[in-house]
């Protein structure tokens, strides 16, 4: 069996950062990537956290294509017939260091492939791994092809189904309750355009997210990003939440409604639609963060289930760099030592458990049992907006005193046992 | 015998979108042109059959960005060596300027014995480049081959014209295009991907072959290049099921496209 430094599997943001740290270690990498090109099958909402990784590669990301950074960020709640819109216009946002950026992925992948290809690491498109090679527990390297071939270290980065890995025992079979189905049309629009429907300055971008009638009180929610020039609008929705409905609806039509709506119509109104996908997203939080390293082998990205759906913030691409990055400086040491089993690469798991990786994952470790509660996703948006639906009403009939309307919208929608119990579970998160 | 294989990086032209009747060139991923691959297929399958041979990929282009997938894909192939003459001064190039930009750099690699072309690139398809390279350096050409065997003076071709098969011999060195016909490109394996980046390879601007960029500039100008409209025909067939069909039928009758 020929054999390389190190493999890795899947050309995807965490595969690259991986192999980009391993390629400027002047290390052999060899990225396997199933697309036509690195990006041609990633999906993602929008919008990259820069902040928590500015200082891992810091020479990368002055020349990275980024959209638009983003200095205006909405919620709506929608209810039935009437919803909120809470809108955040920070100046801090609005200032450089930006800590948010909109991407698309077809450029983003692509560019960084290419900075990979400039260290002299290798990313090899158009072809599929078709398996993971064991020798016992170790991870001894991969068929794809019809070929063998062996590395010290593979590293797997396949994305969020893990299939290979799972087929192997590297971690458990994906199931419909740890994840969400993303799906996203790219809809083009001048960027004049764009910068007048969402009050942008030139170059700014907007991130709106919505919550409730959209998903129709399915745990999940609308998204909307603007890029330079095209938005990105989907809908992310559990998988679960969508068999268990009794009242079967396809996904498609929840965006097809979505866009339909009298407050978004206008919004997309013009667009032509560029790109459609879809996705799965890993929803499980570090409860189904499986084994990160083993002989031979490390998982990064969402493939190890790295991603984090905390409602109003929405990350995963970060959480994939920074991975790879750590995997590659596991592997880089583990190689000088001359040891890539379990204990020569179980640096890999400190320096996550150290970094903001898998401390925000165990900070946020509730927060997938409370949005398994619809009525965050049914009645809140609902009594938000319906009171406020309310104080705005002037009807022919004499108004209520303007507080018994408050006092009495909060009692009845807020101030009750059930709410009170999920307020308080909410101070977990 | 050395075997020199002219090879094109085109768009990927499936992912070219139109846009207010405009091809939209921005960010389309490159793609190896089609008969190339045949090229060099042909070339290491008679550098196998004769022996003592090395196949060189030559290719020229405006960057280095550009050709780079293309390069390792026919190295991985099998290709000895690669030439890339890389110049900025090519962006605006045409098929003139590349014939002559090809002719300067198979000038200064030397010896050649037989310089393969495909028919026409996956793009522009004009079929200009084999036959110019040709005529610039005065060497004897075959186009459309559809099998080279080594031997008679030098090389023999079987020509695939549309309604017979020509066979041509000529002395070495001669150009020759393929049709993609004369063989089933191989795909590369993954290890020969990885070994491929460590072939041989040179980068030479339009300076290291004596040329100044007003050689290779184009001598044509793109007036307009927009996509053909297409108007429907807005015909709206009414009534039953039988009454629509003969209304169908009559439509495709009189436009011509059935009943010839
Ligand atoms: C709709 C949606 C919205 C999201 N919104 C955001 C957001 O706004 N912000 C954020 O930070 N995160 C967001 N995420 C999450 C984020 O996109 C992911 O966490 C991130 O893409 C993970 O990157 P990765 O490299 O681990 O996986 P991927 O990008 O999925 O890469 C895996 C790669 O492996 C390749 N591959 C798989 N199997 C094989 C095989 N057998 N052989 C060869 N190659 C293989 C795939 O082709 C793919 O390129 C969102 C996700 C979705 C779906
Ligand atoms: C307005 C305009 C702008 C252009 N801009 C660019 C540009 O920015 N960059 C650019 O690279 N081209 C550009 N071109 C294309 C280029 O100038 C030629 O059209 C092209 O390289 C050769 O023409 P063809 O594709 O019709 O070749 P054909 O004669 O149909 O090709 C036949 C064979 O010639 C060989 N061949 C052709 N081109 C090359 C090559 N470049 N290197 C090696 N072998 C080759 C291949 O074996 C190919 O199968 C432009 C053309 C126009 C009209």
């Amino acid at each position: 069996m020929e054999k390389v430094d190190c493999i890795i599997v899947g050309g995807g943001l965490a595969g690259l950062s991986a192999a980009y740290g391993l390629a400027s270690e002047g290390l052999e990498v060899m990225v396997v990537e199933r697309g036509d090109y690195s990006g041609a099958k990633n999906v993602t909402g929008g919008r990259l956290y820069l902040s928590p990784i500015r200082d891992i590669y810091p020479e990368l990301w002055e020349s990275a294509p980024f959209e638009r950074p983003v200095t205006r960020e909405l919620v709506t709640l929608m209810g039935d017939g009437a919803s909120t819109t809470i809108e955040l216009a920070s100046d801090r946002f609005a200032t450089a260091p930006h800590q948010s950026y909109t991407v698309l992925r077809a450029r983003l992948d692509q560019w960084l492939a290419d900075q990979v290809m400039e260290k002299g690491g290798m990313v090899i498109t158009k072809n599929r791994v078709d398996e993971i090679l064991m020798e016992g527990d170790k991870v001894i390297g991969i068929r794809a092809g019809g070929d063998d071939i062996g590395a010290d270290v593979t590293i797997i980065a396949e994305g969020v189904l893990g299939l290979l890995s799972s087929k192997v025992g590297l971690r458990e079979q994906p199931t419909a309750r740890d994840h969400a189905l993303g799906y996203k049309e790219i809809l083009e629009l001048p960027s004049s355009v764009i910068q007048d429907r969402w009050h942008l300055n030139e170059g700014e971008g907007a991130a709106h997210l919505f919550m409730g009638e959209v998903t129709k009180g399915m745990m999940g929610g609308g998204f909307l990003y603007t890029n330079k020039d095209s938005i990105s609008l989907g809908i992310v929705v559990g998988m679960e939440a969508m068999r268990e409905r009794t009242e079967k609806v396809e996904s498609h039509t929840l965006l097809d409604a979505f866009k339909e709506l009298p407050h978004i119509r206008p919004l997309v109104e013009g667009g032509t639609l560029v790109e459609y996908s879809a996705h799965a997203i890993p929803e499980g939080g570090i409860a189904k963060v499986p084994k990160l390293f083993g002989d031979g082998y490390l998982m990064v990205g969402d493939a190890a289930g790295l991603a984090l759906n905390a409602l109003l913030t929405v990350r995963g691409m970060d959480f994939a760099i920074a991975s790879g990055f750590y995997a590659a400086r596991a592997v880089a040491d583990a190689k000088n030592r001359g040891d890539c089993s379990a204990a020569g690469l179980a640096q890999y798991e400190q320096s996550l458990r150290s970094s903001f990786v898998l401390k925000d994952l165990e900070t946020a470790k509730e927060i997938p049992h409370i949005m398994e509660n619809p009525r965050l996703f049914t009645h809140y948006p609902q009594a938000v907006s319906g009171l406020l639906e309310k104080l705005y009403t002037i009807g022919p009939h004499p108004s209520q005193k303007l507080s018994s309307t408050v006092i009495g919208g909060v009692r009845k929608d807020f101030m009750n046992a059930r709410t009170l119990k999920e307020l308080l579970a909410m101070r977990k998160i | 015998m050395d075997i020199v294989v002219s090879v094109k990086t085109n768009l990927d032209l499936q992912m070219i979108r139109i846009k207010n009747r405009e091809p939209v060139l921005e960010a389309i991923p490159y793609k190896t042109g089609d008969l190339d691959k045949n090229a060099v297929e042909a070339a290491l399958q008679l550098r196998d059959a004769v022996g003592e041979s090395k196949v060189i990929v030559l290719t020229v282009a405006e960057s280095n960005r550009k050709v780079r997938e293309t390069i390792k894909e026919v190295l991985a192939m099998g290709a000895d060596e690669a030439v890339l003459i890389v110049d900025p001064a090519l962006e605006s190039t045409d098929q003139a300027g590349v014939a002559r930009t090809l002719a300067a750099a198979l000038q200064k690699i030397g010896s050649y014995d037989l310089v393969l072309f495909g028919e026409g690139s996956s793009d522009d398809y004009s079929g200009q480049v084999g036959p110019r390279v040709a005529e610039l350096l005065g060497v004897p050409q075959i186009g459309y081959a559809r099998q080279i065997t080594a031997g008679g003076a030098g090389v023999l071709v079987e020509r695939s014209m549309d309604e017979y098969i020509e066979t041509l011999e000529a002395p070495l060195p001669a150009v020759l295009t393929v049709v993609s016909e004369i063989n089933e490109p191989r795909i590369p394996s993954l290890m020969n991907i990885m070994k491929a980046g460590k072939k041989p390879t040179e980068e030479w601007s339009l300076a290291d072959l004596g040329l100044d960029p007003a050689a290779v500039a184009s001598s044509c100008e793109t007036l307009s290049n927009l996509a053909e409209e297409q108007d429907r025909k807005h015909i709206m067939l009414e009534g039953g099921a039988a009454e629509q069909a003969a209304g169908l039928v009559n439509a495709l009758l009189k436009e011509g496209i059935v009943g010839r």
